[in-house]
């Protein structure tokens, strides 16, 4: 008796959590919605990808101010002439695993432990960073980095590992 | 040493309740204030359609804003309190219950990722940027287990 006393209390109190849940996630419908209403009206008329593309732009111009970013086609010339040093800023198990035929490992927080970084004396030689995705960070805040060092030729292939990857261009593992 | 016990089951679960609330308020302010990178990051899963990509990246964050702060808020209110003690007794419990299916949901779609090899961000703000992959994994499965275990011992008020 005492336990089905027990299971009616546990069961209605489920249903009190639930109730409430369910209230707080309208709550956070109820602001969420009208806060972002440009990106949920996007998504639904089928042009998010257009509007994310846009804001991504605008992005990465204010983000790499100062810095040039060649598209994919300009950055396999770049790869195909050797005209610059192409620079991996992943973790190195993403590098180790596969990366841009020819690059260097160097990722940004690893700079500050290594003695010599795998980097042309010359201050003058292209340099080209990249990182997984368009939407990483890493090729930003290492192509940031190599310029404090006094690099005068910093590139950032916006596009990242993935990008290079999915059109077939020339990929590497280490040996 | 049974005092020190009393006060420790006591205050633990309110100061646990206290930070995981915190937690996801600040995670999700993060992504509220980014949303056009968090609807990116929830892109590169591949899991979603673009018309629902947009629609969740303008609700996720805000679920784990308002689940936050009531969750926050519920531990904030004195245990003994005549009119809100039982208020914040089921504020408390729909928030955890909420962050608890929110986190399983988010371990459900780490382990679908990492499954299919897809080298992406994670996307799950707080202080730093990670790859989805095990400490992203472990870093979730210990939100659950915490909100799991608040809301499994939040059944009184005490």
């Amino acid at each position: 008796m005492e336990l089905q006393a027990q299971r009616i209390t546990a069961g209605r109190r489920w249903r009190q959590d639930l109730m409430g849940g369910l209230l707080l996630l309208l709550s956070a419908l109820a602001v969420g919605v009208p806060a972002h209403w440009p990106l949920v009206t996007a998504s639904l008329r089928g042009e998010l990808a257009s509007l994310l593309e846009r804001e991504r732009q605008a992005r990465r111009a204010a983000q790499f101010e100062g810095i040039p970013t060649p598209d994919l086609a300009e950055t396999y010339r770049l790869w195909e002439e050797k005209r610059a040093l192409f620079v991996d800023a992943r973790p190195h198990a993403e590098y180790a695993e596969l990366h841009i035929a020819g690059a260097v490992n160097l990722p940004p927080d690893s700079w500050d432990r290594l003695a010599s970084p795998p980097l042309p004396t010359d201050k003058d030689h292209p340099l080209l960073v990249y990182c997984s995705q368009e939407s990483c960070d890493d090729a930003l805040k290492l192509a940031r980095r190599l310029k404090e060092a006094g690099y005068t030729r910093v590139m950032a292939f916006t596009g990242g590992f993935r990008e290079w990857d999915e059109a077939g261009y020339p990929v590497d593992i280490v040996r | 040493m049974r005092k020190v016990a009393s006060v420790v089951t006591r205050w633990l679960p309110r100061l646990l309740g206290l930070a995981l609330g915190s937690l996801f308020f600040y995670a999700g302010l993060q992504k509220q204030a980014a949303p056009y990178e968090f609807t990116d990051a929830i892109l590169a899963y591949r899991l979603l359609p673009e018309s629902w990509a947009g629609l969740t990246g303008a609700l996720l964050p805000w679920v784990e804003i308002v689940a936050g702060a009531a969750l926050a808020l519920g531990n904030l209110v004195p245990s003994g309190h005549r009119s809100l003690g039982e208020a914040a007794v089921r504020l408390r419990r729909s928030a955890l219950l909420l962050l608890v299916l929110l986190t399983a949901l988010f371990v459900v779609v780490l382990l679908i990722t990492m499954a299919r090899g897809l080298k992406i961000a994670c996307g799950c703000g707080l202080f730093f940027q990670r790859p989805v992959g095990p400490a992203a994994l472990v870093e979730d499965l210990l939100l659950l287990g915490v909100a799991a275990w608040l809301y499994g011992r939040s059944d009184s008020p005490a």
